[in-house]
């Protein structure tokens, strides 16, 4: 039996949150004098957007009151409430991404079973993609004019979506490529540095441009922060400097400690990891022997020794030295790594984030500083939970790339729902109500299982505003193979466009499916606008139709009906009745329309030439015969259509004086 | 497949067209004008300009994939009453716009030069309802082409979804004339002679209509190869015989109506998916330009060298452009082939490239 997981992340689909209008419909505090007032709220939700209609209404009809209610203009307003929506500003990053997006399904596609093969290598291409894009609307962001809060805090969650995805990417990607060295730390240096506020340059120009540089207060936090960061050649140039400054003993530790730290051995993919740790072993072993020394002399009157002694603390390693000074758990995680554990590979990170991250209060962390400890800590479910806090395309991507690195099954068996299916669902329902980007969201669907669902009913209610996009939505769909979608889509179409009269259209769209009922009402529309005007207009509607392919009895009968028409008015009387005849006999004219048939047929009976022969006389009478008897009226009142009794009874004399002049010929 | 230059504006293109240099005036073509039309959430009609590539020193190094390059400025700013469906250049101070609301609407382009700066901006001047359903409702109008004279007093044509075909004076707007002329969707006109429009149909036809005659088609032309639907129409520059048409499957196809009771057509597979529009290079009329829905420009050469059984197709587009190119136009003012265009993913996208040996046909 499978062991079976608690479910720990169930995903509430309507987090509960409160949304206040601001303005109130209301005034505040007084709501129950408010609904004494037969007021109450109505609502309605926008089928494709988050967006809310809500009104004042009644509790009850007016009219139902007995004392007539005050009317007051502010309760007439309907105001419409968009819950959450894509900014503006953002529209930019949502296209670039969706592009990567796409690009990065295709290559998964055609990879197929081949899933190894792919390699990290062009995951990780996607990937500093994704990043790039962050980084660009970051650079756009900070270049508006006016910075307000709302650009400041779109500012911050990217900044965060970019810390989150580089350390997912260092990981999981860049440690992973094969043949390159696989210490995590100096990727690991590299992402502090990038994403959290390193020593800047300008900073250190300031410091030693003061002129009392020994006695700075910034001075000596500085160099702590260089050393933990891991600029060591920084670092030597400014101890070099500052030792001018110092007194002669104080000088001369500081120039000796600037040579150790421009040692510093890196490793590289050709050594060794045995040849490496012996040369770091030595370093190491110099920097001890300076502490030693260093600290020998403490305390001492030289103010300089003991910060010294403590960047050099900070650099053999020393837990304790680092726990001190580090200032965030990033800090220390990474000058932990960098001192005392250089060749670490990623699966060390875990016991040590847990042991950097006991020494803060876990209360105190931000959002982000949880989805990176859950990230480093393996947590991976929990991990995802925290990237949709900070943004919903996070979460998305995130897990959409987690899935193509084959790490998402973990999450798998602690979410109630797929969570790359529900994030990229989320992301897509959030997208698709956007005017601009309809066609962005409906690929963040296709996914297949639940979400062909959604899409389908989503896709069903996009605006239609133009034929072109009516076409583009159809296109998509059946691309996604939405057999259901399209089959309502082009329904509605074909009502729209009978009702805006353009039948021609109407057919069309009933036509792609196979709504013969619709297609044969139209017909007999036609058939009734010819009778009323006496004119045959409908060529051109039909003409477009059939080129299209279509068949249908009532469309042929039109056809053949106009074909008749035409025969007869270039007087080429027998083809005309050969026509006529044909219609009768193949059935393809609707019941309402035999006696209309019969009486243009009289012309024909009582002319010059003979048209029809006798067996076709009387296959004409006993058309008129069965009209006669047939006991159900179809259509309108009488089972004559347009025809009365006396035009009837002028056929069957024509067709009696017809059928004695057939014998004599 | 080359790649089109591109800035990221966030706003969907529906229509562009290059405005033409001003004579007389401060206005030096050291800088070029050009009018987007916007749709979707901005309904908005734009002015850019950008520098005029034929004075740039050097030609500078392709662009990296991921590049996000600078290539116009927003000049100035005006609302539209629905998407732009197309917009007609009438003068360098007027054009014309076809709106999805089935309006035309006629906009000034008004320069202010003073001796220091120059702004420019858009203003609209009157609006018209040409197109709607026998139910009164609006029908979209989906292009519009400003007859080929040279006077002021031109006729505007525009085709809608109602089927019909709106002929606007521009002088009196309001005394248009509509005419039905197909039951399904037209979906572009063009004037191949100042006499003459034709006009491309849903249902796979080509109508031609003799201006003094408008009420019937002088012709109908049909592909009996193809049962695909046309989505755009343009007429030859100079050849008014020729026309050429983008279908809803990916092909050109490319009419020769000296005969119209016989006429020769010959279809070149370009894109894959829907061919929005097609132009005849206003420069090198050899060449067929067209955007699609694949997202992809092409250049096509439709006339066939003797040399080669094979036609030259040159396509176009960027990585980070995925939606569907729905509008571009080339610019004629310039010795450098300089296209713009723009699409669904609210890039703007550009094509700088040398310009080809003249080649005569």
């Amino acid at each position: 039996m499978p062991r079976k997981r608690t479910d720990k992340f169930v995903i509430c689909r309507d987090t509960e949150a409160v949304t206040y209008l601001e303005p109130g419909l209301f005034p505040a505090g007084r709501q129950s004098e408010w609904t004494e007032q037969n007021r109450t709220l109505t609502f309605s939700i926008h089928p494709l957007s988050n967006q809310v209609a809500i009104a004042v209404a009644g509790k009850q009809p007016s009219e139902s009151l007995a004392q007539k209610v005050p009317v007051y203009e502010q309760d007439q307003v309907v105001h419409i409430c968009g819950l959450a929506g894509v900014p503006d500003n953002r529209l930019p990053f949502v296209n670039d991404t969706h592009a990567v997006f796409r690009t990065l399904q295709k290559i998964m596609e055609t990879s197929g079973e081949e899933r190894v093969a792919v390699g990290v290598d062009s995951l990780l291409r996607m990937s500093a993609l994704y990043r790039e894009a962050m980084l660009r609307q970051i650079r756009v962001l900070q270049e508006a004019s006016d910075v307000t809060e709302f650009i400041a805090g779109e500012v911050d969650t990217f900044h965060s979506m970019h810390a989150v995805w580089h350390l997912l990417e260092i990981i999981y990607l860049t440690t992973n490529l094969p043949g390159l060295s696989t210490s995590i730390v100096p990727h690991f240096m590299e992402w502090l540095n990038l994403n959290f506020p390193a020593p800047l340059a300008e900073d250190g120009q300031r410091i030693l441009a003061n002129a009392d540089l020994a006695l700075n207060t910034e001075l000596w936090p500085y160099m702590r922060k260089l050393a933990l960061r891991g600029h060591v050649s920084v670092l030597a140039n400014m101890l070099e400097r500052v030792g001018q400054e110092l007194s002669a003993s104080a000088a001369r530790w500081a120039r000796d400690v600037a040579k150790i730290a421009r040692n510093m051995p890196l490793g590289s993919s050709e050594e060794t990891a045995g040849s490496f740790n012996a040369r770091w072993r030595r370093w190491n072993e110099e920097l001890q022997n300076a502490a030693t020394a260093i600290s020998s002399l403490l305390p001492s009157d030289d103010v300089a020794l003991e910060p010294l002694s403590t960047v050099v603390d900070i650099m053999r390693g020393d837990a304790d030295a680092i726990s001190a000074e580090g200032e965030s758990w990033q800090d220390i995680l990474g000058a932990l790594l960098l001192y005392s554990e250089p060749t670490s590979q990623a699966d060390r990170l875990p016991s040590l984030a847990g042991i950097v991250v006991e020494q803060f209060q876990a209360a105190e962390f931000s959002v982000l500083d949880r989805a990176l400890v859950a990230l480093l800590s393996y947590e991976l479910p929990e991990f995802l939970v925290f990237c949709n806090q900070i943004d919903p395309w996070l979460s998305a991507h995130m897990a959409d790339l987690m899935d193509h690195i084959s790490i998402l099954d973990v999450c798998r068996a602690a979410f109630a729902v797929d969570p790359r299916e529900h994030y990229l669902l989320a992301l897509g329902e959030m997208y698709v109500g956007h005017e601009n980007l309809w066609r962005v969201g409906l690929d963040y669907f296709g996914l297949g299982g639940v979400a062909r669902c959604v899409m389908a009913e989503y896709a069903m209610r996009i605006p239609l505003e133009s034929d072109a996009k009516a076409r583009q939505v159809l296109g998509v769909c059946r691309e996604f193979g939405l057999a259901m979608a399209v089959d309502r889509i082009h329904r509605q179409l074909g009502r729209q466009q009978w009702r805006r009269g353009r039948l021609g259209a109407a057919i069309a769209h009933f036509a792609e499916v196979s709504d013969r009922v619709s297609i044969g009402l139209i017909c007999d529309q036609l058939w009734d606008q010819y009778l009323e005007s006496g004119v045959l207009a409908y060529g051109p509607v039909i003409d477009s139709v059939l080129a299209a392919g279509l068949s249908h009895d009532r469309l042929q009968f039109l056809t053949r009906y106009r074909d008749f028409h035409e025969s007869y008015k270039a007087q080429q009387f027998v083809d005309a009745g050969g026509m006529l005849l044909s219609i009768l006999v193949s059935e393809i004219a609707p019941p309402h329309a035999v006696a209309d048939l019969l009486v243009d047929a009289i012309p024909l009976l009582e002319g010059d030439v003979l048209v029809f022969s006798a067996d076709q006389t009387l296959v004409l009478m006993r058309y008129a015969e069965a009209l006669q008897q047939s006991p159900f009226p179809t259509r309108g009142s009488s089972r004559l259509g347009a025809v009365d009794e006396g035009e009837l009874n002028i056929f069957n004399v024509a067709c009696a004086r017809n059928l004695a002049r057939s014998f004599l010929v | 497949m080359n790649t089109l230059q591109r800035q990221s504006v966030g706003r969907k293109f529906t229509a562009v067209s290059w405005l033409p240099p001003r004579a007389g005036s401060a206005y030096t073509d050291t800088e070029l004008y050009f009018v987007t039309g916007l749709g979707g959430q901005n309904k908005e009609l734009a002015l850019w300009t950008t520098a005029n590539p034929d004075f740039e020193s050097e030609p500078k190094a392709a662009p990296a994939l991921t590049s996000d390059s600078n290539l116009a400025t927003l000049v100035s700013k005006a609302a539209h009453d629905g998407d732009v469906q197309d917009i007609g250049i009438v003068s360098p101070d007027i054009l014309a716009t076809a709106s999805s609301y089935g309006t035309i609407a006629i906009y000034d382009v008004q320069h202010h030069d003073t001796a220091h700066s120059s702004s420019s901006g858009l203003k609209l001047r009157e609006s018209v309802t040409a197109h709607r359903f026998a139910n009164g409702e609006p029908a979209v109008s989906t292009a519009l082409s400003v007859q080929p004279v040279n006077s002021l007093d031109v006729e505007i044509a525009s085709c809608g979804e109602d089927g019909r075909i709106a002929y606007v004076p521009l002088s009196r707007i309001d005394a248009l004339q509509v005419y039905e002329v197909d039951s399904t969707v037209v979906t572009g006109v063009c004037w191949p002679t100042p006499a003459q429009v034709a006009v491309s149909t849903r249902a796979g036809q080509i109508k031609l209509f003799d201006r003094r005659k408008p009420a019937e088609a002088s012709a109908v032309l049909v592909d009996p190869s193809t049962s695909h639907s046309f989505e755009c129409i343009a007429a030859h520059p100079s050849q008014s015989f020729r026309l050429a048409a983008g279908t809803d499957a990916g092909n050109i196809v490319v009419w020769d109506i000296r005969n119209t009771k016989k006429p020769e057509s010959e279809i070149v597979s370009v894109h894959t998916s829907n061919v929005w529009k097609v132009r005849y290079h206003p420069t090198d009329s050899s060449k067929i330009v067209s955007c699609s829905y694949d997202a992809t420009v092409a250049f096509t050469q439709w006339a066939r060298d003797m040399t080669t059984s094979e036609r030259d197709i040159v396509r176009w587009s960027n990585f980070f452009n995925v939606l569907s190119v729905g509008c571009f136009d080339v610019c004629p003012f310039t010795r450098t082939n300089l296209l713009v265009a723009g699409s669904d993913s609210g890039n703007l996208l550009m094509v700088k490239s040398p310009a080809t040996d003249f080649r005569l046909f």
